[in-house]
């Protein structure tokens, strides 16, 4: 199994990375190489078998959705954190660019 | 003051019992032990400086009570730098503690500080870390194992009484059977996630890194038991281990599985393991060689998974609320784009390539389902298995610590798993002790025995754990 560069450049451009040129090359081969021994599976016969869903079992777990503490504890931890922000926002890039 | 080097979990409680030391004069020989040596081990990323409110005063007569530990630096400690050993982490401090350390803390825990890992725990040297490699106490020109490496050598080299790690393919065992400890990786389900950053969710889980088997037990059963903030943990009983451990292996039933011993396998290692399992024998267990055929595809289906994963759970990092922030470009794309870019290492890219692609339209059931499948079946043998025995035995590792360096591929590294996954990918929970030293290059290198229980059965593999440390 081997991707070509256009399909790892669609990859980092799903999982949000941009790679540089050699980054790329070397994820080609790598991946290739990792794919390729992943290929094993197809050797198991897998008819009729589930999928596992949780491996202990567990179905439906419910909880009641309250308050563990107040929301007022953190939030000096998390304002603290923003990258970029003032005053209690958090300020990010405009999303629609115009034309491209 | 006597060597604190070589101090446990019952031998420290018993000096502060009889005030010997106090827990103010114990911590502060720990934090200038780390001081000094922590540079030949690079076990530590952060240490908790005197400023350290929970110091004060331990008043819980728990055997944990002033006991000072190191924290794998994936879980979350309140108001404390908390890496997972990524630049994209580098300056994040967490906002809560997570179960595991309340319920430490609970019990009058000290902690000393973070311990170095593998990026986001994807490794099993820690060299894959943003800071730097952990090194073997046993040989610092070897790795100390991943990705709880810096747990393990904090704990082998005496830096730290117990510490906690997590295991998702074997980031426990491993890292304790290269540095010559104890380490217990629970169940899936039997100790809380909650403020454990998530690498797999399906099957991450934290526990105990220790010089005794007495010590994990002790550790688990203060960490153990259902929490409401994770749906995964489960609602059983959580018995007394560490008082439970004296059963002995009389009658025990051992399965052997005899893939564990094909190629691969060190022969040197082989060697020490098959005594370790004609000691138990000799110790009243019944031993029998059985065959896992599905061992074969363990690695395959784990680096399917995981990766799949990785790449959803990692998708949070896009340098917008917290963590490492590239803000050059024009648009939020490329704030997402170049923060990953620079705030990942290699292998952290890499999994998440593996599992963007394993996860993408028209791949994810030639690879995600299939694996799940697979998975199944690997759950389904030891099923089997447990039907006729009470343990599995086998090797923790192929081989003793590599080089660092020595593996110079992603593959090369991945099949240096091959005796830990399968645990993971079928829920169990496994024991690594220690089980003699293996001469290489003139230095003595410790070499790790897996004990695999049933689910939920960590009683047994104490129990066999600790009749064949003390025989």
């Amino acid at each position: 199994m081997s991707l070509t560069q256009k399909e790892i450049e669609h990859i980092a451009d799903l999982a949000r990375i941009n790679l540089n040129d050699s980054e790329k090359e070397k994820m080609t081969r790598e991946l290739g190489l990792i794919l390729d021994y992943i290929g094993k599976l197809n050797e198991v016969n897998t008819r009729g078998i589930e999928p596992i869903a949780q491996i202990t079992g567990l179905e439906n777990v419910f909880r009641s959705d309250e308050l563990e503490r107040p929301l007022s504890s953190v939030e000096k931890f998390l304002l603290s954190q923003f990258p970029d922000g003032a005053n209690s926002y958090l300020r990010v890039k405009k999303i629609l660019t115009g034309k491209k | 003051m006597m060597d604190i080097r070589k101090l446990t979990i019952k031998t420290t409680h018993d000096c502060l019992k009889r005030r010997e030391f106090t827990e103010k004069e114990l911590r502060k020989e720990f934090l200038s032990l780390i001081e000094k040596e922590n540079k030949n081990y690079n076990a530590y990323l952060s240490v908790f400086g005197e400023e350290n409110p929970e110091v004060v005063e331990v008043k819980s007569n728990h055997f944990l009570a002033g006991v000072p530990s190191a924290i794998k630096d994936n879980i979350l400690v309140e108001g404390k730098k908390t890496t997972a050993g990524s630049k994209i982490l580098g300056d994040y401090v967490a906002s809560y503690d997570a179960t595991v350390i309340k319920r430490l803390r609970k019990h009058g825990a000290i902690f000393l500080g973070k311990t170095n890992l593998d990026e986001f725990a994807m490794g099993s040297t820690s060299e894959n870390s943003a800071f730097g490699v952990s090194k073997n106490p046993y040989d610092t020109t070897r790795v100390a194992g991943g990705s709880s490496g810096g747990s393990a050598a904090a704990v082998a080299s005496g830096l730290a009484v117990y510490a906690l790690g997590s295991d998702t393919g074997g980031s426990i065992r491993t890292p304790a059977a290269y540095c010559g400890v104890v380490g217990l990786k629970p169940t899936y389900g039997r100790v809380s996630r909650y403020g454990l950053i998530a690498m797999a969710s399906s099957f991450d889980q934290i526990g105990p890194i220790t010089k005794t088997v007495e010590d994990a037990a002790i550790v688990l059963e203060a960490i153990a038991g259902k929490d409401n903030l994770d749906s995964t943990s489960v609602a059983k009983d959580v018995l007394n281990y560490s008082t439970s451990l004296e059963r002995g292996v009389k009658g025990l039933k051992i399965a052997v599985p005899k893939q564990f011993f094909s190629e691969g396998l060190d022969q040197t290692v082989a060697e020490k393991v098959n005594k370790a399992i004609g000691k138990l024998e000799s110790l009243g267990a019944k031993t029998e060689l059985v065959s896992l055929p599905m061992t074969e595809y363990a690695i395959a289906a784990y680096y399917v998974i995981v990766p799949s994963e990785v790449s959803a759970n990692l998708a949070r990092f896009d340098g917008i609320k917290y963590g490492y922030s590239n803000r050059s470009g024009k648009d939020l794309l490329s704030v997402y784009q170049n923060s990953r870019a620079e705030g990942f290492g290699p292998e952290v890219k890499r999994r998440i390539m593996i599992g963007t692609y394993t996860l993408s339209a028209g791949y994810y059931e030639a690879y995600y389902l299939k694996a799940q499948k697979v998975r199944a079946l690997i759950k389904k043998e030891f099923d089997k298995i447990f039907e006729d025995f009470d343990i599995v035995v086998t090797p923790t590792t192929p081989t003793v610590a590599n080089k660092i360096g020595e593996l110079d591929t992603p593959l090369a590294a991945y099949l240096a798993d091959v005796f830990t996954v399968q645990v993971n990918l079928a829920g169990l929970p496994a024991i690594s002790v220690p089980c003699g030293f293996v001469e290489k290059e003139g230095k003595n290198l410790p070499i790790g025995l897996q004990i695999i229980g049933r689910h939920f059965d960590e009683k047994s593999i104490l129990q066999a754990a600790f009749a064949f440390e003390n025989s």
